[in-house]
């Protein structure tokens, strides 16, 4: 287990943050086998049941693609792109395997790029639907113990109920520490700021669950023990989109005078929010969990009566998000290339500004190359809802 | 004696000073450099000569434009987005939509009793900017200056279809060597920007009046194919490039009497001409 | 689909007739009212035509109009209207094409916007997307377009297939498959049933089923007749006699459409007419979406003496009895196991040639079939669907099966303004002359 001891645990997670990977690499040499996951779908709480290390990739927005565009297009999504390139230039030369979930077309289409190039001992895509009725649901089931097969191929150890219920129980924790720590930001000013947030919600992500667990815990201790910030009549933000996992756009919110109080991003709020059901059958409660219960523009919801009850479906959690954590603008920032998010661009932004909440939408790279531009249109934002 | 406010409007390739008091008193336009803070500096004295003041009668200093954090002497950064309405208000009140058309980058701004309301930029291609101009002029062989006038002798505009700037460059010369007329070209290409534009500003749901800053605001071939677009006038304020540095003057103005209005005088920056050339 | 600006001289007289095919699609959905019938806003692969068929409702593809606008060069003014709401530019260019057009029309009470390609599309009473690998606008269309037509509902089921991996043997896999998709063509039937108010007829589906298999049957022994030297028939007639099998499926007219195809390509082979008039170089379309605005490229192909006797955009579809179905005469069953293995037909191949892929190797028995020296690849910027992948396929092709010629083309489905024609063609220059070298080699 990580100490804590030494040092302030919000240091730990910026040296996590800072060395992404720092901890799977050393428990690598410890003899535990690490799976690389990409995106919210990634099936943690099988992996954890399994054994291994579940690791969410990350690309590094500072880092220009170099090697990465001689295997893949320039019209794949740049989080995707920045990401192979970070792993074919052998960033995670510690991983045993990936599991690779559908999510969307840059990622399907991109499947066998990854397999052939990388040759990790293990692979296995993950073909979760993009549709909830019953079916589906029986379908995502059907997957996951296709995964769970593959698996206990790798270990060499069989995978039972009684492990996954396990894994559910110390993931659904995790989950709530995490929403435990989103409240303290809900205070004005917010006890925690953004850029820490961020720090946290990427070391989290390279951890074991236990490991993870303890993070949070004791960074919402230290918060709550902290002076509390004077108040000021500063504007409250919410960020919108899939992984941004680099301070660098909140710092530009962050540095132009606002809080980030919330978010509604893949590595945070989406990925926290909502638990497994423990079922007698746990694959169930893991499969509706995926499909029924996380918010993300590549799941579709449209068995509303009306339109409205759709779009409640899919951005209401949005509009409570802001009440909850009083936020004085959103703003939407989606990466270029991108079809399921850029497709949900005009109703998702109609939907937050009928609550009265202006939007600034934002349609950008996974670099921070474009940064200058982005925190231009940042402070006029902020200029313009002062 | 009533005090002065200064605004530096640094763009990415000119600068431009606004000294006032209620009224303009002094202006300056001058050519981006390399190097921001020599120039901002030298483009203030400029000024300063010019309205017959010393650095020390400014009251408050504002900053805008790409450049405006390399601006160590100024009292506040405001964006460029605000500083353009403030700018376009106080000339033209009943200005409800602002098209700007700088060097790297073009904007629609909209505006409500002064206030901003929204905006748009372009995306960092160069499609819909001075930029695309300049380079189409420069593979055509004619001074970027000239484009309007040259555009208005045309008798139809060729059809550039490719917005990429190395593909429309391309497209150019070779309608240019099957014997498409310059003028023709010339009007061609401002039929693109102009349609770039157009698409990128009617984000905003365009109300009348518009009026048009920057750069292509001097275009009197590119106003005309965007009122044609647009389908209504385009309103050119009489100096379209100084409209940036008179709104961050006015916002200076503004928090100058907030804080008279309470006896108060704001907080400065605290760095003097001198200070700044120091470190140049 | 497109209508040509440079005449085809040497192009057949089915691929002629297909405008017919296309402008009347398009006239069924604004006829469809008057004549008491449902339209559907549908999309194209889904697995879903025999359905929508047998329930007498009109498909309105999306995919269609945008192509027939791009051909016809009207494609600008509604992809900048959906720009206009904040759809990016680099969203997929059918859709927002389409959106934009449907949101002028909604704006317009229902008229049709102004200069609308054949009288333009009517509005739909519901929508049938589908979400599945084939592409991620197929259910984010559907639910955009929902934004301005509000009262329309919309469906989307799920259509999936097992993805490939060399380590693992699909056919395990396959019966997950075939039951999710036999389900959700289930929950299809329902939905049509619920907003049509008429009660799927069973026998007439199983019926349609057999329609569209023969169609299969006679679309292959049809385009198979182009293995011919020299070929009667490219790929960018294709491009056009790919519309009945793609938008009317399940008719009787398309099956006559192949089956007069056949015999029009035997009779060209029995005169020994060619595409190109002095054949010298033959081509595989290894993968994607052609430029709908710029057909003409393939001329240029031809005047270079390059013919493209095969290619693998929307070829989506196999000879049944290769596809070796297990016998079931549920009609559901049918269609969700003949969607499997389609999707799974390469794998076998793929899985006994390491390193390879089954996309490649579709191309390479492409290029050993149908005696070809080349490969070219579009790659449309807006599309990844299609376009994704398209560079390691070229990397795979090379690996496994040696240094073959190979052009990759640099456009857009719909968005002219990516496309550059002097650029193009003078990689096509540069690629004929990779090509003659390569046959020099290789006599």
């Amino acid at each position: 287990m990580t100490n804590f001891g030494n040092g302030s645990s919000l240091t730990v997670a910026d040296k996590y943050y800072s060395q992404y990977g720092l901890r799977a690499r050393e428990l690598k040499g410890s003899g535990k086998k690490i799976i690389g996951y990409l995106s919210v779908l990634g099936p943690i709480e099988i992996l954890t049941a399994a054994g291994v290390v579940p690791f969410r990739l990350k690309g590094n927005v500072s880092e220009a693609i170099t090697k990465g565009d001689a295997y893949m297009e320039t019209i794949i999504c740049p989080f995707v792109r920045n990401v192979f390139d970070a792993a074919i230039k052998g960033k995670f030369d510690f991983l045993e395997g990936m599991v690779l979930p559908h999510q969307c077309d840059s990622i399907d289409r991109t499947d066998d790029v990854w397999a052939n190039n990388l040759q990790l001992p293990y692979w296995h895509y993950l073909n979760v639907p993009h549709v909830t009725d019953d079916p589906s649901i029986e379908f995502m089931k059907d997957i996951l113990r296709l995964l769970i097969r593959s698996l206990e191929k790798l270990t060499g150890k069989k995978i039972t109920d009684d492990d996954i219920a396990q894994a559910v129980k110390a993931h659904n924790e995790n989950r709530q520490l995490m929403r435990d720590l989103y409240v303290l930001r809900k205070s004005n000013p917010p006890m925690i700021s953004g850029t820490e947030m961020m720090k946290v919600l990427v070391a989290a992500m390279s951890l074991p669950v236990d490991e993870s667990s303890a993070l949070i815990k004791s960074v919402t201790e230290e918060v709550k023990a902290r002076p509390m910030p004077a108040n000021g009549k500063v504007p409250r933000i919410m960020l919108i989109g899939d992984q941004i996992d680099d301070v660098a756009i909140i710092d530009a919110i962050e540095g132009a005078g606002a809080h980030l109080v919330m978010d509604d991003l893949s590595i945070g709020s989406k990925m926290y929010w909502t638990d497994v059901d423990a079922t007698p059958d746990p694959i169930q409660g893991i499969a509706e969990r995926y499909l029924r219960k996380l918010k993300i523009p590549t799941t579709f919801v449209g068995d509303g009566n009306t339109y409205q009850e759709n779009l409640e479906a899919r951005f209401g959690h949005m509009k409570q998000f802001i009440k909850e954590f009083k936020v004085d603008g959103a703003i939407l920032f989606i990466y270029k290339y991108c079809d399921p998010y850029g497709f949900d661009v005009p109703a998702m932004k109609s939907f937050i500004e009928s609550g009265g909440t202006p939007v600034l939408y934002l349609e950008d790279e996974y670099s921070t190359s474009t940064l200058a531009r982005v925190k231009t249109r940042i402070e006029a934002f902020l200029e313009m809802i002062a | 004696m009533s005090p002065y406010f200064a605004g530096i409007d640094i763009g990415s390739t000119m600068t431009k000073v606004v000294i006032m008091d209620d009224e303009i008193v002094a202006s300056i336009i001058g050519p981006t450099g390399p190097e921001h803070r020599k120039l901002a500096n030298k483009v203030i004295e400029e000024a300063l000569i010019k309205a017959a003041l010393s650095f020390e009668d400014l009251a408050y200093i504002v900053a805008t434009g790409y450049g405006r954090i390399n601006v160590p002497f100024a009292d506040r950064q405001v964006t460029e987005i605000t500083c353009h309405a403030k700018g376009i208000h106080h000339l033209l009140p009943k200005v409800k939509t602002i098209v700007d058309i700088g060097g790297q980058d073009s904007k629609g701004i909209k505006i409500s009793n002064g206030k901003v309301t929204g905006f748009v930029m372009n995306d960092k291609c160069a499609a819909g900017t001075g930029r695309f101009l300049e380079i189409i002029a420069d593979s055509l062989g004619v001074p970027l200056v000239k484009l309007g006038e040259i555009s208005l002798t045309a008798d139809k505009a060729a059809e550039i279809s490719s917005t990429c700037t190395v593909f429309a460059e391309h497209e150019v010369i070779n309608k240019l060597s099957g014997g498409e007329s310059v003028a023709n070209l010339v009007a061609g290409i401002h039929e693109s920007v102009a349609t770039r534009v157009y698409a990128l500003v009617n984000k905003l749901k365009i109300e009348p009046e518009v009026a048009i800053t920057g750069g292509g605001a001097k275009n009197i071939g590119l106003v005309k194919a965007l009122e044609h677009k647009f389908g209504f006038p385009i309103v050119v304020p009489p100096e379209p490039l100084i409209t940036g540095a008179l709104g961050a003057a006015l916002v200076g103005k503004e928090v100058y009497e907030k804080y008279a209005s309470e006896g108060l005088v704001p907080t400065r920056s605290g760095h003097g001409l001198e200070e700044a050339r120091l470190f140049s | 689909m497109a209508e040509e600006r440079k005449p085809r001289t040497l192009a057949t007289k089915a691929a002629a007739s297909i405008p017919k095919f296309v402008r009347g699609n398009l006239a069924a959905t604004l006829k469809a009212k008057e004549e008491g019938k449902k339209v559907a806003d549908a999309y194209i692969n889904d697995g879903q035509d025999e359905i929508i068929r047998a329930m007498d409702i009109v498909p309105a593809w999306g995919e269609s109009f945008a192509g027939v606008c791009a051909a016809k060069r009207e494609a600008e003014q509604y992809l900048r209207k959906a720009e206009a709401d904040n759809f990016s530019r680099s969203l997929c260019t059918y859709a927002t094409c389409t959106i934009g057009f449907d949101m002028w029309r909604e704006e317009l009470g229902g008229e049709m916007p102004p200069k609308a390609p054949w009288g333009g599309m009517g509005r739909p009473d519901m929508i049938i997307g589908s979400a599945q690998q084939l592409c991620d606008p197929r259910f984010k269309w559907p639910q955009a377009t929902q934004h301005y037509l509000q009262d329309v509902p919309v469906y989307v089921g799920g259509m999936y297939y097992p993805q490939w991996d060399p380590n693992v043997d699909h056919h395990e896999q396959e019966e997950i498959y075939v039951k999710y998709a036999r389900a959700e063509l289930m929950e299809l039937v329902r939905f049509c049933e619920k907003h049509t108010g008429k009660k799927m007829d069973w026998d007439r589906l199983s019926e349609l089923v057999n329609l569209t298999e023969k169609t299969w049957d006679i679309f292959i022994d049809a385009y198979e007749l182009r293995r011919a030297i020299p070929t009667p028939m490219d790929t960018g007639d294709a491009m056009n006699t790919m519309v009945p099998l793609t938008f009317n499926l399940a008719t009787q007219e398309a099956y006559d459409f192949y089956k007069a195809l056949y015999d029009e390509l035997t009779e060209k082979i029995k005169n020994k007419q060619g595409v190109a008039e002095n054949e010298k170089y033959r081509i595989v379309w290894g993968a994607g979406l052609p430029s709908w605005f710029a057909l003409g490229d393939f001329h240029y192909f031809n005047e270079k003496g390059a013919v493209f006797p095969v290619e693998v955009t929307y070829r989506n579809c196999e000879k049944i009895e290769r596809l070796d179905l297990p016998p079931t005469n549920d009609p559901l069953e049918r269609i969700a196991r003949r969607w499997v293995r389609m999707w799974t037909y390469w794998y076998d191949a793929a899985r006994k040639r390491k390193g390879s892929i089954p996309k490649v190797e579709r191309i390479i028995s492409y290029i050993e079939e149908y005696k070809c020296d080349g490969v070219v690849f579009h790659s449309a910027f807006s599309c990844r669907s299609w376009h994704a992948g398209i560079v390691h396929q070229a990397q795979v092709l090379k690996k496994v099966y040696g240094d073959i010629p190979i052009l990759i083309m640099e456009g857009d489905i719909v968005d002219i303004s990516s496309y550059n024609e002097a650029d193009t063609h003078n990689r096509i220059d540069a690629f004929i002359e990779a090509l003659d070298a390569y046959k020099k080699r290789s006599q």
